[in-house]
């Protein structure tokens, strides 16, 4: 760590001393090499800059991967929502870099330019044909992913097949299975492919209900129950996957990093052994 | 000989000039005796033990305040006269950087020189961070001690986002760049200022009763139970914020009113747009979050239970509040940022801005729709869901007007011959760095992918774009542009640009994988995490040492340049705005003789285009109005 540390602070160090140290040359004022682009051609450059950006990177979008799980039916959604933004955002993004890019390389001079830029200053519709693309691809974000999927994402179930309580403490969780009689578990077992529903609250301060394996989280607050319903589409384990805890994502004072504990999703088979061997040792 | 440059020769910069800044301290010493001697009586005479800290402190600190305040100068230089008497003179030499003084130059550095300090101190916080997050396990502190610097870290780098360009800058140029002499109220601006270091001192004495680990948003009922140095923060923050609206008030009052002839709304530089729009947001909802402040005080002072869930309160009403302050706040940050930038593009692409009109329109449309966007802070609250979409609603909508300055400086530098100097690469890369950003708020903002977002790295790289990477470089972009002006030497050009691409390299390779590391489940404000995060995390702590040594450049090419650089010439951009239009530095009230604007401030490569300003001597014929 200590080397990292002294090979990154060293390399600024060094350079500068040697930039700032050594005795220079006057630059020689050689008369600076104007581009002399066409806009028609400037356009064209760009034009080509931006097709390139763009088909790389959606073809990165819609091969990656962004979530290192998605094992909740909320989870399918949100992973699909976040995909199509992204790929909805890299055709404009591929335009800003291509005017910045042919801009920088091709239109920039270390010397001071000895003639102004081409003076326009937007009075013409280009400004109202922007504001009008920006408007249009606005309303989609609003519409889709944002309203058409919220509700696929938040909507509770009506008649879940199980009901899990969760109290957060500092700095732990505990898990009731009401229906079951199983209280005060350190570990969230669930059951796959079934719809659950959680009831969440906090015993102090304010802590979040996050299973990253699930895509979701919802905070638990003192004095007010908050709920959560999804459907685990695969079985997964803490021991072997780091997606699958119960984290808490609010902060919540001293051990807060820490305030985490394992899930494991099973099938309802397993499911159904946990709980007979929960009631029976009781 | 320009002032500066007498006062850089002054010999004597001995302990007198500490006396302001010392009769403050006795002044605070004081107001607090006082305050505390009262509060202890009035407890004893109730029947109560005389001592409980909190309560205490937090009356007592109101007499110790007004006891700085007076001492430090507001007595001498402006209370006085309320009483007849003759107030003293305005302090010279260099003793005037430890003064309450009214000269809006002096208070620009006054801010400035305060603001980097507290971000160079901030940055080594976030360097020890980084060295902490190398091991899973945490390497340096434990964990109370990591969730008190993370805390700290996070509030001095909001105050210096909330207040180095608007203080610094703001306060230096918008005089200048509007052709006024000095802001509209001179006095209030000194106040202003010396509101600061009573903040700076709150923040690191708080570390003495306990810290606080309760973040930069101090989210109830986790801060009406945790150590006494919460109490600290609290009171600092509604101090600053009270500096902050009387700044927002003061530059409202200087852009409408102290506007040279001729200095047109539709002439205004960029930067001072936004200003104005900055402070119509600082004077509107900065009330908001002193207001949340203080009902966390209340809570744990005098007994009210606004968060105590158990005894009727509500914790989300404090999420309420304070985000209705705190993001209107960031556009405070960024929008002066965006303002430089657009200035800066325009100068070094010698072309006039483009669509100035429309950015305006968008600066204020940011304005108009941002006090109707926080609750996306919310998403995962817990609070009613139906607030859900009317909120993401509007925080889409907000990309619109952003998507106007876009247009602006994209349009700026097309086709325009773009002068890289260090300014304009910092301009230049504010772009690329709002660019991603802006791409990755729309995540934010839409319900579903904030879910699984929300509170994770994803938001800590989100953020730290907007504000590192479009206000801090902007800063540091105007920095480089403007040290000319104001300290009358050349910076070194060659050190400029190793600062700027060690830091633009350094940032990007720091911020973009924490984007990787929020997605593949690492949430934020965490003293550990799950070993499989480990790689990821070192890489991103050695780029963030690299980010942190370009400051070492960034301060040895100032003090290099501040004592030994090339003399500045009155122009050294052949940029056309008013600041320029003087000499480096300016003298006091600015000007040779009032200026009289004629053409816009852009018109770079126009033939026949008249100078933005030109100079009436006294006597000359009466100037035209400036219109509304």
């Amino acid at each position: 760590m200590l080397l990292a540390a002294a090979t990154a602070l060293g390399i600024p160090v060094l350079t500068a001393l040697v930039a700032g140290l050594t005795e220079r040359p006057a630059k020689p004022e050689a008369e600076a090499k104007l581009n002399r682009d066409t806009p028609a051609k400037a356009a064209w450059i760009t034009f080509a800059i931006w097709a390139v950006l763009t088909v790389a990177g959606l073809a990165a979008v819609l091969s990656v991967d962004f979530y290192p799980k998605v094992g909740s039916d909320r989870g399918t959604h949100i992973a699909h929502a976040f995909r199509f933004l992204t790929a909805l955002a890299v055709p404009v993004a591929a335009m800003v870099c291509a005017v910045l890019a042919y801009s920088f390389f091709r239109r920039g001079t270390g010397q001071e330019p000895p003639e102004a830029g081409m003076a326009f200053d937007g009075r013409g519709p280009l400004p109202k044909l922007w504001f009008g693309a920006t408007a249009g691809l606005t309303a989609l974000m609003i519409v889709y992913p944002g309203l058409w999927t919220l509700d696929d994402v938040v909507h509770k179930h009506k008649d879940p097949d199980l009901v899990v309580d969760v109290q957060a403490m500092q700095w732990t969780w505990l898990i009731d299975y009401p229906e079951l009689g199983i209280e005060n578990q350190t570990e969230l077992i669930l059951p796959v492919d079934r719809k659950i529903t959680f009831n969440i609250t906090s015993r102090d301060v304010l802590h979040s209900f996050w299973v990253p394996a699930f895509l979701m989280k919802i905070d638990a607050v003192p004095g007010l129950t908050t709920t959560m319903s999804l459907i685990a589409e695969e079985t997964g384990d803490y021991s072997e996957d780091s997606v699958y805890r119960l984290q808490c994502a609010e902060l919540c004072g001293l051990s807060h990093a820490n305030m985490r504990v394992p899930v494991r999703v099973v099938s309802q088979a397993e499911f159904d052994t946990w709980v007979a061997e929960k009631t029976a040792a009781k | 000989m320009t002032a500066y440059a007498y006062a850089l020769r002054q010999p004597r910069f001995g302990l007198a000039a500490f006396g302001p800044v010392l009769r403050g301290l006795v002044g605070a010493a004081i107001g607090f005796a006082i305050g505390a001697g009262a509060v202890m009586l009035v407890r004893s005479l109730a029947g109560h033990a005389a001592w409980e800290f909190e309560q205490v402190f937090v009356i007592a600190y109101v007499p110790a305040l007004a006891g700085w305040l007076l001492g430090v100068g507001l007595w001498s230089r402006w209370a006085k006269e309320w009483f007849g008497l003759e107030t003293a003179p305005s302090p010279e030499g260099p003793g005037r950087y430890l003064a309450f003084t009214t000269d809006h130059k002096v208070i620009g550095v006054q801010y400035l020189v305060t603001f980097l300090i507290l971000f160079l101190a901030a940055g080594l916080l976030a360097m020890a961070i980084r060295a902490h997050l190398i091991d899973p396990a945490g390497a340096d502190f434990n964990e109370g001690m990591y969730n008190r610097v993370m805390s700290m870290h996070g509030i001095i780098m909001v105050a210096v986002a909330v207040a180095a360009v608007i203080g610094g800058f703001g306060n230096y140029f918008v005089p200048l760049l509007i052709g006024a002499e000095d802001m509209a109220f001179p006095r209030l601006n000194a106040l202003s200022f010396w509101l600061v270091p009573p903040v700076a001192v709150l923040l690191l004495s708080a570390q003495a009763f306990g810290g606080w680990d309760s973040g930069w948003t101090a989210y109830a009922p986790l801060s009406t139970t945790n150590a006494h140095g919460q109490i600290f923060f609290n009171v600092a923050i509604i101090t600053f914020g009270l500096s902050s609206i009387l700044g927002g008030l003061n530059f409202l009052v200087t852009i409408v009113f102290m506007r040279a002839p001729g200095m047109t709304w539709l002439k205004l530089p960029i930067f001072v747009w936004s200003m104005f729009a900055a402070a119509c947001l600082a004077l509107t909802f900065t009330q908001l979050f002193a207001a949340a402040m203080l009902m966390v005080i209340l809570d744990r002072v005098a007994g009210t239970v606004f968060f105590n869930a158990a005894a009727g309160g509500q914790p989300l009403l404090y999420q309420h509040v304070f985000w209705f302050y705190s993001h209107p706040a960031v556009y405070i940050f960024v929008l002066p940022g965006f303002g430089l930038t657009l200035e800066i593009l325009a100068h070094f692409s010698r072309k006039p801005l483009f669509a100035y009109k429309w950015a305006v329109g968008g600066l204020m449309g940011i304005v108009l729709i941002s006090g109707a966007v926080w609750a996306h802070h919310m998403f995962v609250s817990g609070m009613n869901s139906k607030l859900l979409a009317p909120f993401l609603v509007t925080t889409e909508i907000i990309s619109i007007p952003t998507g106007l300055i876009f247009l602006s400086a994209l349009g700026t530098i097309w086709m325009g011959r773009l002068w890289l100097k260090t300014p304009m690469l910092f301009a230049l890369a504010v772009i690329f760095n709002f660019l991603i950003g802006g791409v990755t708020g729309i995540h934010l903002a839409d319900v579903p992918t904030d879910l699984s977002l929300s509170d994770t790295y994803f938001v800590v790289a989100h953020f730290h774009y907007t504000i590192i990477g479009a206000e801090i470089f902007a800063l540091f972009g105007a920095i480089y542009y403007w040290f000319p002006k104001i300290t009358g030497r050349m910076y070194d050009e060659d050190l400029g640009q190793v600062h700027f691409w060690l830091m633009f390299v350094g940032f990007n390779v720091t911020f973009l994988p924490m984007f990787w590391a929020g997605l593949e489940g690492m949430n934020r404000r965490v003293a550990s995490y799950t070993p499989d995060l480990g790689e990821l995390n070192l890489f991103i702590s050695v780029a963030a040492f690299v980010l942190g040594a370009s400051f070492l450049i960034f301060v040895v090419n100032m003090l290099k340049s501040l004592v030994a650089g090339e003399k500045a010439p009155a122009n050294p951009w052949q940029a056309r705005t008013l600041e320029w239009m003087t000499s480096s530095p300016p003298p006091l009230e600015n000007f040779q003789a009032p200026p009289v604007v004629v053409g816009g401030p852009y018109e770079y490569g126009r033939v026949a285009a008249a100078p933005h300003a030109a100079f009436s001597p006294a006597g000359a014929a009466p100037a035209p109005e400036a219109g509304g």
